[in-house]
């Protein structure tokens, strides 16, 4: 293992142990139990932006399975797979579009919603009768939270992207 | 800001019981099981049966039920909500009427319907968090990089991505003081997080976040370092401190499962005539 690999390991543990810790700062919380977080996806944005989308997906993935461990919600197998590691690792495909984090993180973002957007109407699919229309609901509730989420990752990552540059340079591989 | 629950995150409850005891691998596979089986089970004795043995579980490795039922808290919301429709809107044609609420006709078939999916719900959360209640994150990052390993052949880096969980996981608690002890210092200074609108709020973030990840990020190039000091090299010819093992009482935790979820699952004809 070389020095950049190990580095690249070690930087994607300490994001992972971000997201955990962030996602427990709540700062607005939604009645319906939805929660805005303190930029909890940042981390991952940033190694995604740093160490490119395969390894920003590595890193939501895990991030999504450690969460899981802390915080299970679990109603529904395919529920289970799309609300924790499919929707943070979709925030990995930030890494696509490392010159234009904003465009990245927007696409992340969008991503991770889908997650939780299909997640939402196979959960209706299961335990809901028939004929009630769930996409509209569970677009409207995941979008209540990601949408504020988003757009505060955007700033919050383009701030700390900043900050580390200056103290650390983007060594490219 | 909630700094309460920076106290204890997680669901871990550190006790001594035979279900604590017992190889993480032993547990998540028992669960899977019994997840299935919870989807598979079609008749009240086989959830009046199901019950009873989640209940011995929990017995066996003394959690608190009130701790158990508190773990429910999440879903209270969606169980109500789905409950609600179950019985209001079932779309259940015909059938012995119970009451009418206006337009709203109830019939016993949708209660009945609406009483399964509430309880398979409330069993597959007991369920699930059995595993976390009593499995600690590490023991359960282990399990996962051991039932990984088969799918190293397809290129899966087990040993690296447990790595990660692992640093993860005793990094989380570091971190946490580090948070609050910044939200502190920038509180002193006059910094107000709970005023204003969400994106307020997120502004107020900046002088938290920038050096929680400088620190954090300086961190890994400490432990980076350090590692490579040791010799870390990756995965290969790795030896652990802690072996896990598949002991005999793993053995029979997992016949035990796997036969009590034959019998809940086992009235065929129930199944046969339910799905013609």
């Amino acid at each position: 293992m070389n020095r950049q690999s190990l580095q690249r390991l070690v930087e994607l543990g300490i994001a992972i142990a971000l997201v955990v810790v962030l996602s427990n700062v709540r700062i607005y919380k939604l009645p319906q139990g939805g929660s805005v977080t303190a930029g909890s996806m940042v981390p991952i944005f940033y190694v995604a932006l740093r160490w490119g989308a395969k390894w920003g997906i590595i890193a939501g993935i895990l991030a999504g399975v450690v969460n899981y461990v802390f915080e299970p919600f679990f109603v529904h197998p395919v529920q289970v797979l799309l609300d924790y590691p499919v929707a943070f690792g979709a925030l990995g495909l930030a890494g696509l579009f490392a010159r234009q984090p904003v465009v990245g993180i927007i696409v992340g973002g969008a991503g991770r919603w889908l997650a939780h957007f299909v997640s939402g109407v196979v959960y209706f699919a299961t335990y809901a009768p028939k004929g009630t229309s769930p996409a509209v609901y569970s677009a409207v509730y995941n979008g209540s939270y990601m949408l504020p989420e988003v757009v505060i990752s955007v700033i919050l990552t383009l701030v700390v992207l900043r900050a580390m540059q200056r103290i650390r340079p983007m060594q490219q591989a | 800001m909630e700094l309460s629950r920076f106290v204890t995150i997680g669901q871990y409850i550190a006790t001594e019981s035979p279900v604590h005891r017992l190889d993480p691998r032993t547990k998540i596979g028992a669960v899977t099981l019994l997840m299935v089986v919870i989807f598979l089970v079609r008749d009240f004795t086989g959830y009046a049966l199901l019950t009873a043995f989640l209940f011995g579980i929990v017995v066996l490795s003394r959690i608190p039920v009130s701790h158990v039922l508190r773990g429910l808290r999440p879903i209270v919301f969606l169980l109500a909500v789905t409950l609600i429709l179950n019985v209001f809107f079932s779309g259940i044609e015909g059938g012995q009427v119970l009451f009418r609420l206006g337009p709203l006709v109830v019939t016993r078939e949708a209660v009945v319907r609406a009483v399964f999916i509430g309880y398979r719900l409330i069993a597959l959360v007991v369920a699930t968090s059995l595993l976390t209640f009593t499995t600690s994150p590490v023991e359960l990052t282990d399990g996962i990089e051991r039932l990984l390993r088969p799918f190293r052949r397809i290129g899966v880096p087990a040993h690296e991505l447990a790595m990660m969980m692992t640093i993860a996981l005793r990094f989380i608690p570091t971190l946490l003081e580090e948070t609050e002890k910044i939200i502190k210092a920038q509180m002193a200074r006059g910094a107000e997080f709970e005023r204003g609108n969400v994106f307020r709020r997120a502004r107020a973030l900046v002088p938290v976040l920038v050096p929680l990840f400088v620190s954090a990020f300086r961190r890994a190039e400490e432990l980076a370092l350090a590692m490579e000091a040791r010799c870390y090299r990756g995965g290969e010819k790795r030896t652990r401190m802690k072996q896990l093992r598949f002991a005999p009482r793993d053995a029979f935790a997992m016949g035990v499962t796997v036969a009590a979820s034959a019998i809940f699952a086992l009235p065929f004809e129930t199944w046969v005539a339910f799905l013609r």
